[in-house]
């Protein structure tokens, strides 16, 4: 009895083994006869992965399907919501206010978007995510767009997203309590400074330390929230994030004027939208829309101008669809979602007034006035928001 | 090929009524099923990496990782590699797991015995820290002592103690034994140091027996801590002769510079301090109930009996109750142990730069997925060291 099931059990593994080759057998030769066009896309990928990819013809046909057939922007429409990834604690850009709705600069950008797709700009679900949070988030494509203080850099953009024109530059800086004399980012050694955790600004911190060899002591925190308590407190004796970032922050402290931004920054920070790889269509039409945002300023158009006839002005007339076209069809945004959107959020002046201004943050001068009025040599304004003309 | 034709003949039960068969083909079936849906699994993750272009080769681990790590316990640079300050960050749970562990221990035994005092007061003042500590959730503790810490004066006019003692809420720093200018000299005083313990404990092991076997008065524990301090003198004086160095000096923290930071010394840093705090206050509220519920397996007759031979109550615990309560106490002890050191993952959100907030800090400027493998592998061989301890000691003590 137990040598019969013994002799069973040795059948039904070497029928299992024998099937195993007969699969690997059929895997092997397309994986290599796939192998060079793999290696042309995608150099330092091991060639064991592309051999188990090739493997499962059936999953990555599946997998294909639903990253390419079916695009961003039908997905949006179906959905009829925009998923926005934002911050939801730092005054002025994304900040939760005490009855739970997140409003600030960035917020309002995602609200554009929404208007021009969706032709409403409340049809937005935010995703309040921490600064370490971002990479993940964006890589795994479950949100259509972050619009949360990010900066552009080169590994950003290879590995999140792409970026969309930048909305607002900064820099960074550093604030300490008045009281400490600090005159300058110099004089900070031998002090400790909190940082958040996850971003630009701890990096340029340590190259900071570094290029400058101070010896400073690096205090990381994960959120705006304990990083902020933990200065106050005096923790430590520098807060270090953007400028704009300080400013914002220095507005909600009790006493704002014991506190001084020192001068000069240690880095460029522009900041923009940035949306999911892999969807062309899409990167396209959120670019499009920073553009409507920043060119309605140009022409002078608000949210209360916004016009539904023929004006005689062909740039303004292309702009709200009345005109002409700058790609509309090819970008799937209907003809006049410009009006669209200005008419709810306004144009970038507006959002930036609406905002970045009452927390002294100076437009005017600063590298965040538009360029449109710059190339002239009459136009002082000249800054660097631009974004590609729409025509 | 009698055994062929005995198969080929075989007449009994049909093979497909057959028990053993039957189990043997769901045997089979569920593995051919595990398999695959674990290789499913993984090609399709497989496939969505690639797809998105998101990177898991390990090639970073040997680039330079440029990025500060606040606490560390060995020298760090930040020229050093992405390895190299993972094993840094691994070292800072490792401490904190440690420390934290024996400090959970010590307090939740304390607790759990004066939980059975017969005292009113007392026992009541033990069940109300058990019930708050366990029922509010790690990391509002951890928040709640973040909180609390950040009320102590700044470092730059914090409590100075006997001017040896710095108290403020970046941390708080007091003397600490250093080398001296010849490692060698110190490193063979540590290994004396280490001899005169081990020699200690074979002095006080051997008079106890002798205590026990002949009934004479042996003193083991004060004649086996003369035999450790003698021989680490002993050593000291030899070390000290020879090199023309004491082997260790004591550094004493004082503030430095414009703003006053504390140098010299340790300094167990905010964020530890914290985090120990709410770890080992959650963990030994458990720990508490465990050494309770161990007491009380031992038979009511046990401790009568133990009374009536005349042993005090303290000598009733320690001799008789409380050797019989580990074999209950230790299994469910271990899972706490193994709590603890993952439950210091929410050291990121105060502040302290354990091994999962570095690990997600790496994720900036390294593919997420090996980091996160990485990670997992860390904190299971903690974990798996953890029961390795426990089980071996847990198998010392069992009843043969």
């Amino acid at each position: 009895m137990n040598r019969y099931l013994k002799y069973m059990a040795g059948a039904v593994l070497l029928v299992i083994a024998l099937a195993a080759m007969a699969c690997q057998q059929d895997a092997e030769p397309p994986a290599q006869s796939t192998a060079p066009t793999a290696a042309i896309t995608a150099p330092t990928e091991p060639a064991a992965m592309t051999a188990e990819a090739t493997a499962m013809p059936a999953d990555s046909e599946s997998t294909s399907m639903t990253n390419q057939g079916d695009s961003r922007l039908a997905s949006v429409m179906s959905r009829g919501t925009l998923i926005c990834a934002s911050n939801d604690s730092l005054a002025g850009f994304g900040f939760a206010d005490a009855s739970g709705n997140i409003t600030g600069f960035d917020i309002d950008l995602c609200r554009a978007v929404a208007a021009a797709v969706l032709g409403d700009a409340d049809a937005v679900e935010y995703r309040p995510t921490t600064a370490s949070e971002r990479g993940p988030t964006m890589q795994s494509g479950e949100v259509d767009i972050m619009s949360r203080n990010t900066t552009w850099t080169s590994s950003r953009n290879a590995t999140w997203g792409n970026f969309a024109p930048t909305m607002f530059y900064d820099g960074q800086g550093f604030m300490v309590p008045k009281n400490l004399g600090v005159s300058g980012m110099m004089e900070l050694g031998g002090s400790s400074v909190c940082v958040q955790q996850g971003t630009t600004t701890e990096l340029n911190l340590q190259d900071f330390i570094a290029q400058n060899d101070l010896d400073i002591e690096v205090v990381v925190f994960p959120d705006n929230v304990a990083t902020n308590a933990a200065y106050t407190s005096g923790q430590c004796d520098a807060l270090t994030t953007d400028r704009s970032g300080l400013v914002s922050t220095r507005a909600g402290f009790a006493s704002p004027d014991d506190h001084t931004i020192l001068a000069g920054t240690i880095s460029e920070e522009p900041l923009g939208p940035v949306v999911p790889h892999g969807d062309e269509q899409w990167f396209d039409l959120v670019s499009a829309v920073m553009s409507m945002l920043i060119y309605a300023e140009a022409y002078g158009i608000t949210s209360s101008s916004v016009p539904t006839a023929v004006t005689g002005d062909t740039a303004i007339d292309r702009l709200f669809g009345l005109e002409g076209s700058y790609g509309q069809e090819d970008m799937g945004l209907s003809m006049t979602a410009a009006q669209d959107v200005i008419r709810a959020v306004g144009n970038y002046g507006e959002i930036y007034d609406r905002h970045l201004t009452p927390l002294d943050l100076q437009r005017e001068g600063s590298r965040n006035a538009l360029w449109a009025n710059a190339p002239c040599t009459d136009c002082p304004k000249g800054g660097q928001v631009y974004a590609a003309p729409l025509r | 090929m009698t055994e062929l034709a005995r198969i080929l003949t075989y007449q009994g039960i049909p093979v497909w009524r057959h028990t053993r068969v039957i189990q043997w083909a769901a045997q089979i079936l569920s593995a051919i099923v595990v398999v695959a849906l674990v290789a499913w699994f993984f090609a399709n993750v497989a496939n969505a990496v690639q797809e998105r272009g998101i990177s898991y080769s390990f090639s970073f681990l040997s680039r330079e990782y440029h990025t500060p790590i606040g606490d560390t316990f060995v020298p760090y640079e930040p020229s050093d590699t992405y390895l190299y300050a993972f094993g840094v960050a691994a070292l800072n749970t490792l401490v904190v797991a440690v420390a934290g562990v024996i400090l959970a221990t010590l307090l939740g035994i304390f607790i759990g015995v004066i939980r059975l005092s017969g005292n009113w007061l007392v026992s009541r003042l033990a069940l109300a820290y058990i019930e708050f500590f366990r029922n509010v959730p790690l990391l509002v503790q951890l928040l709640f002592w973040f909180f609390i810490m950040l009320v102590l004066p700044p470092e730059r006019d914090g409590y100075v103690i006997a001017g040896q003692l710095y108290v403020n809420n970046a941390g708080v720093s007091f003397p600490w034994p250093t080398g001296t200018g010849q490692p060698i000299a110190t490193l063979i005083w540590l290994i004396l140091a280490v001899v005169a313990i081990i020699a200690g404990f074979v002095v006080s092991r051997r008079l106890s027996r002798r205590e026990v076997e002949t009934g004479r008065t042996s003193y083991p524990v004060l004649l086996g801590c003369a035999a450790a301090v003698a021989i680490g003198a002993l050593g000291w004086l030899l070390v000290n002769a020879f090199a023309g160095d004491a082997p260790l000096a004591i550094s004493t923290p004082e503030p430095q510079g414009r703003f006053a930071r504390i140098d010299g010394g340790f300094t167990a840093r905010a964020g530890m301090i914290v985090l120990l705090i709410g770890l080992v206050m959650y963990t030994a509220s458990f720990i508490a109930e465990i050494v309770r519920a161990g007491i009380q397996s031992v038979g009511r007759g046990q401790t009568e009996a133990s009374r009536a031979l005349g042993l005090s109550q303290l000598n009733t615990l320690r001799q008789v109750t409380f050797p019989q309560a580990l074999r209950v106490i230790i299994p469910p002890w271990i899972s706490q142990c193994l709590n603890l050191t993952k439950n210091s993952s929410l050291g990121l959100a105060i502040g302290f730069t354990e091994l999962t907030s570095v690990a997600q800090t790496m994720t900036q400027l390294a593919p997420p997925i090996p980091i996160f493998i990485m990670l997992m592998a860390a904190y299971l061989a903690m974990s798996l060291t953890w029961s390795l301890i426990g089980n071996l000691y847990n198998r010392r003590i069992r009843f043969s």
